[in-house]
């Protein structure tokens, strides 16, 4: 069997984009609060459906729906954290209890979900017709996530290390009392980060099932990579989570093909994901972090 | 359904997981271990039982071996984690259950796939009629409980099982006193899993039928409800809380077909579940039954001695 190498480059590139985006809110909320928020998942799943809303329903096309997602998102991240997860935090409770509080806002987030939309799945109407570029091919949608992935990359980069509240940020997350002292205010740089997070989760969600179909699940289907992306990438490290959402876009690609090869069903790849979580997690338990500059 | 067979049934259901309930407090309660795969333990012993069980083999083997197996997945599966943060184990528990669904799911040799398999029974007996078999269920299922309780009730309030809880209130100190804590905890999960293997073989005899679908992380989500509203490092809490939450699953599925509601119910009862959980944690995470008092000689003296001081 030929396989189309350049293809299957692509295709990782499409993958890791992905990943990165669902990943960046995930890692900094970690690093910041420093529970991991399964509720993440949800949080791209809601992102999807208020997309759906937007263009579909209401018919106003991908862009409108991406900032609206954004917004929606970002304002449920921080009413999440605002009335659950801070409140916990402030009675004392262990990141245990802050876990499985995620997980019980997921469940919550979930069901309504299910409860407003249904269960079956729903398609977006806009077809992405595939043309070819040289040897591959390639559709608009997935043109359209690697310009946002790269985009964000920059925005993020400038932000973290330009502006005012990207070093507040990076303070925090590397030290919170020294931050404290020197004046920052943290609840604030902490209610930011949430905002930026469960926005960019939500905007991962419409480029997630833009192009295939949406339901409950969506976020939940994609939320095991995503935690080995974040884990790969150093927890917090926004520099690493980019690598590792790369690293890992292209192992599930490269996986894929050999699953194919092998004959076994290509459902596995997330267990590609996992094998990578758990080498990083005997090798190198910090990840990425410290290869490159923390953020 | 004949009524006392319904009540019959709650209480069987009410049996396995007071089993699954209280391999978690073993973990989560006394050691401290955050295991958000528990329902890949229970998929073990069912597929594990169901397999062995169309050989042939004796089911009481059975159970043993879906037991057994369990244990040295769960083990295997705590490795890489045992020296790290809770975290950590949390998410890698979490994936190994998704793994193993889609192992069953995808490989149809091993449990037929999505279509499942059926499961013979532990005890037949010809031509009874279905309350007796649902006593006999209910005789074996609480024998195990039994059993289960006896061993986690001694273990944990064993010196070994003071150890346990002090790794779980803090590692440094507990480790500064030379207790590794990577090898209670490994052994604390290959405990926890083996317990958990026993419900699901126990589950899958009981149901006759298992299929990947009946083990979504719901399931173990389901048994962190029971633990964390029970009480936490309590094994009574444990076997009040997997009671009252059967209760109300059960009683939800009854008032389905009596009421209608704008919402649909199986939706409501997850978001009923999510909203419970938070509120548990918020206003009493120590759950209804609190975690007993270590009660040894040690303590007695420096209980009496504190009460002196008191009084003087």
């Amino acid at each position: 069997m030929a396989v189309n190498w350049a293809q299957v480059l692509f295709n990782s590139a499409v993958t890791g984009s992905l990943y990165l985006i669902g990943a960046v809110g995930l890692t900094l909320t970690y690093g910041l609060s420093n529970f991991p928020n399964f509720a993440h998942a949800e949080f791209i799943t809601l992102g999807a459906f208020v997309g759906y809303l937007v263009a579909e329903t209401l018919g106003l096309g991908l862009v409108p729906a991406l900032v609206v997602a954004f917004l929606f998102g970002g304002i449920v991240g921080i009413l999440c954290y605002r009335g659950i997860f801070q409140p916990l935090a402030k009675r004392g409770a262990t990141i245990i209890h802050l876990m499985v509080a995620s997980i019980a806002l997921g469940f919550i987030l979930r069901y309504s979900i299910g409860a407003l939309w249904g269960w079956s799945p729903l398609y977006f109407s806009t077809a992405w017709p595939s043309f070819d570029v040289g040897p591959l091919r390639v559709t608009a949608l997935w043109l359209w996530l690697i310009f946002a992935a790269v985009s964000l990359a920059l925005i993020m980069h400038f932000v973290l290390v330009k502006t005012k509240i990207g070093r507040a940020i990076r303070a925090t997350s590397s030290n919170p009392e020294l931050a404290l002292a020197s004046g920052i205010n943290i609840d604030r740089v902490i209610l930011i980060t949430w905002f930026i997070g469960a926005g960019l989760a939500a905007t991962a969600g419409i480029f997630r099932s833009a192009g295939t179909q949406i339901w409950p699940m969506t976020g939940w289907d994609i939320i095991l990579p995503i935690f080995a992306v974040v884990i790969l990438g150093g927890i917090g490290n926004f520099y690493g989570s980019i690598a590792a959402a790369f690293i890992i876009g292209l192992a599930e690609n490269l996986g894929v093909v050999a699953l194919m090869a092998l004959g076994l069903s290509t459902e596995y790849r997330i267990a590609i994901a996992f094998l990578i979580l758990i080498i990083t997690l005997i090798v190198r338990p910090q990840g990425l972090a410290m290869l490159f500059r923390r953020a | 359904m004949d009524p006392l067979v319904y009540v019959l049934d709650l209480v069987v259901f009410i049996g396995i997981f007071s089993i699954v309930s209280l391999s978690l407090n073993l973990e989560f309660g006394f050691a401290g271990l955050a295991n958000f795969g528990k329902v890949a333990f229970v998929l073990v012993g069912a597929y594990t039982y169901a397999i062995l069980s169309q050989i042939g083999i004796p089911f009481y083997l059975c159970l043993i071996a879906g037991a057994s197996i369990s244990a040295i997945v769960g083990f295997l599966v705590s490795l890489p984690t045992l020296k790290l943060r809770a975290d950590y184990l949390a998410i890698v528990f979490l994936t190994v259950g998704e793994i193993l669904r889609l192992i069953v799911k995808s490989e149809d040799w091993i449990g037929g796939g999505v279509w499942g398999m059926t499961v013979s029974p532990a005890i037949s007996l010809a031509g009874i009629s279905a309350r007796i078999d649902t006593l006999v269920n209910i005789g074996l299922v609480y024998f195990c409980l039994f059993i289960c309780f006896l061993v986690v009730q001694l273990l944990t309030n064993s010196p070994y099982g003071r150890v346990i809880r002090a790794i779980r209130e803090d590692e440094v100190a507990a480790e500064a006193l030379g207790k590794d804590r990577a090898k209670y905890r490994g052994q604390m999960l290959a405990l926890g899993s083996a317990i958990a293997g026993l419900g699901g073989g126990l589950y899958a005899q009981y149901l006759q039928f298992i299929d990947p679908y009946m083990f979504m992380p719901m399931l173990t989500f389901t048994v962190w409800i029971m633990v964390l509203l029970g009480g936490p490092a309590n094994n009574w809490g444990a076997l009040l809380g997997a009671g009252l939450v059967m209760l109300f699953d059960r009683g939800a599925n009854v008032a389905k077909d009596y009421v209608t509601l704008a919402i649909d119910p199986s939706n409501l009862q997850y978001i009923m579940f999510g909203a419970l959980i938070i509120l548990v944690l918020l206003y009493r995470p120590q759950g209804l039954l609190r975690e007993s008092q270590v009660k040894t000689k040690a303590m007695e003296i420096v209980r009496r001695g504190r009460d002196a001081v008191k009084n003087k």
